[in-house]
């Protein structure tokens, strides 16, 4: 349309304008062949191509990953972690075909296309909350991620099963790995930690109960540099939750770390002596112990198992109550039975008990006969023992709750006795407890305090009380009789007092009166008496030349 | 719209100064190739600029080759503790706002930063081929064309500037944060190369004359 305008104004005519006022420079060309603009796209393939290429380069394999759920896991967005670096990305979240779990399809960057081998795991971190403590709290922010720990195979795999749980242990994790028998798993669990003077330095990973041998073995792993402390000598015990036992010894009350209260957990210890050993191998099996008293105990050796038959009754006595050797503990009661004696028609209660003579050290040495074996060359020993008096006793240990203990003395007065070897467990001639002992003590003095005549005495007394009744009775007429004449003088006294008093402070009575009397007479002579000293003193003269006359009466002045 | 009495300003030999206006007209040829520059302000005068098309094409290239890792490469990555590290690309974005449930909004982004490049690579390119081959087709909606391109040219840099925008303002440290990616520079290039090809092509070659046939583009 402008050019309809434009093109409607005739042209103007061609008039000559102005020629240029600067005339054209020739410059010469430099640049003859296509224009350098050409650079401008070869320079963006260039970069386009750097950029693509350092995208494509930057991708590494693709993996698919199956897990039981696909919770947190979101395709874009959730991350692949190996110790905390991202390694790659979900890309895709898939149900499988049969629908029982869900494929999650894994791009992993390039630098760690090599973790894709055969031997690695997956797993997805959530946030957990457990006894063991509460891992993943990052991602209660960031959602969940997928855990990898890489493998040590050299054979490629693209297709994984993803665990339930994190595991445990990773590879390349600086540690030892060992394995630990109990019997009792107490309240361990796996994330469990593993004490050493309180100082957590591993953790349960994992148990199992083996149905063949009913037994558990815990996994532990210490982490480096206190797998060190491990060596073959090291005791591991339960210090599972508190430890409260209630035994002769009193109430005791034992525990560990709070979390490990809470969570349970195992210590270990090495004993006295044994720090020079060289460290454990990784593998290696141990005992795990009920506590640590039983753990650090010198080892025991075989026990040997005696009898001893007690006569009293054993309430107090509990199985595993300790048996002492002069206050020290040698072995436990394993068994406790009623027996019965035909010929004395008594039941006496038969204690089983395993001791156990290494505890004795020295002693068992020193004393011990040469013999064969070690079981009989104990029983001699005990023989020994039992011919220089040595007597088994249960005692209470403790007089709060009467917990029992058996303990074996040398009591002194015994009657002669052998150690019984007729049966297949010897068995230690046994002397009444403390507690026997006193009963019939007590009884004795019982029946000595039954045998005063408390009756007659009674009787006796009776009749004296009655006696001296009858005499009081007897005596009641005269103490009447004499009752009223201490009256009656009682009377006369008080009427002489009346009449006394009449005479004597009566204002009228002749007494006041002539008293008043005196007074007056005695307070008007010392009144002349002043008159007479303050007339001496004016004069002493008169004393010698009697009164002076009365002086002159002066004119009066009117005369004058 | 050629009648015969019209005389075109080549025919004329006269040079429109496209700085100062100014008209001048050629008296003499000038002496082998050296430029001829306006008598008021010595601008160089063309009767067609020198090699337009050649540079059209030329970025024309360079900006469909960077619109591919444009649009493939992340623009932006974005970091809060919350979601960790996320990678964002223009037709992510789009896609997250539609997901969203803002409708408006993708649509315009996606106009702005897909469409309007995407628009403006195509319609170059129907330019320089009509140009190239001296095309009369539609020459008067060819150069609305033109005009269009030009004026709507330097707003697809928007996307490039809230990027840039965001880098510099939202740093949080461990908290979150953004940060460019490679897919930005391509995107900002597009951008550039586009507004570069546009300005040097020469919209007189939408009306070729008889006697631009012997004068290369």
């Amino acid at each position: 349309m402008s050019e309809d305008t434009l093109g409607s104004t005739p042209p103007p005519p061609p008039t000559p304008p102005e020629p240029p006022v600067r005339p054209p420079t020739p410059v010469t060309r430099k640049w003859h062949g296509p224009s350098l603009v050409w650079l401008v796209p070869i320079v963006a393939l260039a970069v386009g191509v750097a950029l693509l290429i350092r995208a494509v380069l930057s991708t590494g394999p693709q993996v698919t990953i199956d897990f039981h759920s696909a919770s947190g896991l979101r395709p874009g967005k959730t991350e692949v972690r190996y110790k905390e670096v991202v390694v790659g990305r979900v890309e895709a979240v898939t149900l499988s075909e049969k629908r029982d779990h869900v494929q999650v399809t894994v791009r992993l960057d390039r630098s760690v296309s090599n973790i894709a081998v055969e031997d690695t795991r997956f797993w997805v971190v959530r946030p957990r909350i457990d006894t063991a403590g509460v891992s993943g709290i990052e991602t209660l922010f960031s959602g969940a991620y997928i855990g990898v720990d890489a493998g040590e195979s050299t054979k490629q795999k693209r297709h994984f099963t993803g665990l339930e749980n994190p595991p445990f242990v990773l590879r390349g994790e600086p540690g030892r790995g060992f394995v630990l028998r109990t019997e009792d798993l107490g309240s361990l669990d796996v994330g469990s930690p593993i004490l050493y003077k309180r100082n957590r330095v591993g953790r349960v990973v994992g148990y199992n109960l083996d149905p063949l041998i009913d037994e558990l073995s815990v996994q532990i792993f210490i982490e480096a540099p206190y797998d060190k402390l491990v060596n073959s000598q090291t005791r591991f015990w339960n210090a599972s939750g508190v430890e409260v036992s209630l035994n002769s010894s009193g109430l005791k009350v034992d525990t560990q770390t709070l979390a490990s209260v809470i969570s349970g957990g195992i210590s270990f210890e090495r004993p006295q002596g044994t720090q020079g050993l060289p460290p454990a191998s990784d593998g290696s099996r141990f005992k795990l112990f009920s506590d640590r008293k039983s753990a650090l105990a010198p080892p025991d050796g075989p026990p040997l198992r005696v009898r001893m038959v007690f006569d009293q009754s054993v309430r107090g006595l509990d199985i595993d109550a300790p048996v002492d050797f002069l206050g020290i503990e040698i072995g436990v009661i394993r068994a406790i039975r009623l027996d019965y004696d035909g010929k004395r028609k008594r039941f006496p209660v038969e204690v089983e008990a395993e001791i156990y003579p290494t505890r004795l050290g020295a002693v068992r040495d020193s004393m011990r006969q040469d013999g064969d074996d070690d079981k009989r060359r104990d029983t001699t020993l005990l023989q020994r023992l039992v011919q220089n008096g040595l007597r088994a006793q249960a005692r209470t240990g403790n007089l709060l709750t009467g917990q029992m203990y058996v303990a074996l003395d040398f009591p002194g007065k015994v009657q002669k006795a052998e150690l019984d070897t007729s049966t297949a467990i010897p068995a230690i001639p046994t002397v009444p407890g403390t507690l026997a002992d006193v009963q019939p003590q007590i009884a004795e003095i019982v029946a000595k305090v039954n045998k005063v005549p408390f009756d007659e005495i009674g009787r006796n007394l009776n009749e004296t009380l009655a006696q001296a009744n009858q005499a009081i009775s007897q005596l009641r007429p005269e103490a009447q009789a004499s009752l009223a004449e201490v009256r009656r003088t009682l009377q006369s006294v008080q009427e002489t007092l009346q009449r006394a008093d009449r005479s004597l402070l009566d204002p009228s009575a002749p007494i006041q009166r002539n008293a008043e009397q005196t007074l007056q007479d005695l307070q008007r002579a010392a009144q002349s008496l002043r008159v007479l000293t303050d007339y001496l003193q004016r004069h002493p003269e008169s004393l010698l030349r009697g009164k002076p006359d009365d002086a002159k009466i002066p004119a009066s002045p009117e005369r004058r | 719209m050629s009648d015969a009495a019209v005389h075109t300003g080549s025919q004329m030999k006269l040079y429109g100064c496209p700085t100062c206006g100014r008209v001048s007209q050629l008296l003499r040829p000038p002496a082998g190739d050296a430029p001829l520059l306006c008598p008021r302000c010595a601008t160089p005068l063309h009767h067609r600029r020198p090699r337009s098309l050649q540079r059209t094409w030329a970025y024309l290239i360079a900006a469909s080759i960077l619109y591919i890792p444009a649009n493939l490469l992340p623009i932006m990555s974005t970091s809060n503790v919350f979601e960790g590290e996320t990678l964002h690309t223009i037709l992510g974005g789009i896609e997250e706002l539609r997901h969203g449930g803002d409708w408006m909004l993708a649509l315009i982004v996606f106009i702005a930063s897909i469409a309007v490049p995407l628009l403006k690579i195509g319609a170059l390119l129907v330019l320089a081929i009509t140009a190239q081959r001296r095309s009369r087709w539609k020459q008067v909606e060819r150069a609305q064309l033109y005009r269009m391109i030009e004026a709507v040219g330097h707003w697809s840099m928007l996307d490039v500037f809230v990027v840039v925008l965001l880098v510099g303002t939202i740093r949080f440290g461990a908290l979150g944060g953004v940060m460019p990616e490679p897919g930005l520079l391509a995107f900002g290039a597009v951008v550039v190369l586009t507004m570069l090809a546009a300005g040097s092509f020469d919209p007189r070659l939408i009306w070729p004359e008889e006697e631009d046939k012997d004068r290369p583009s």
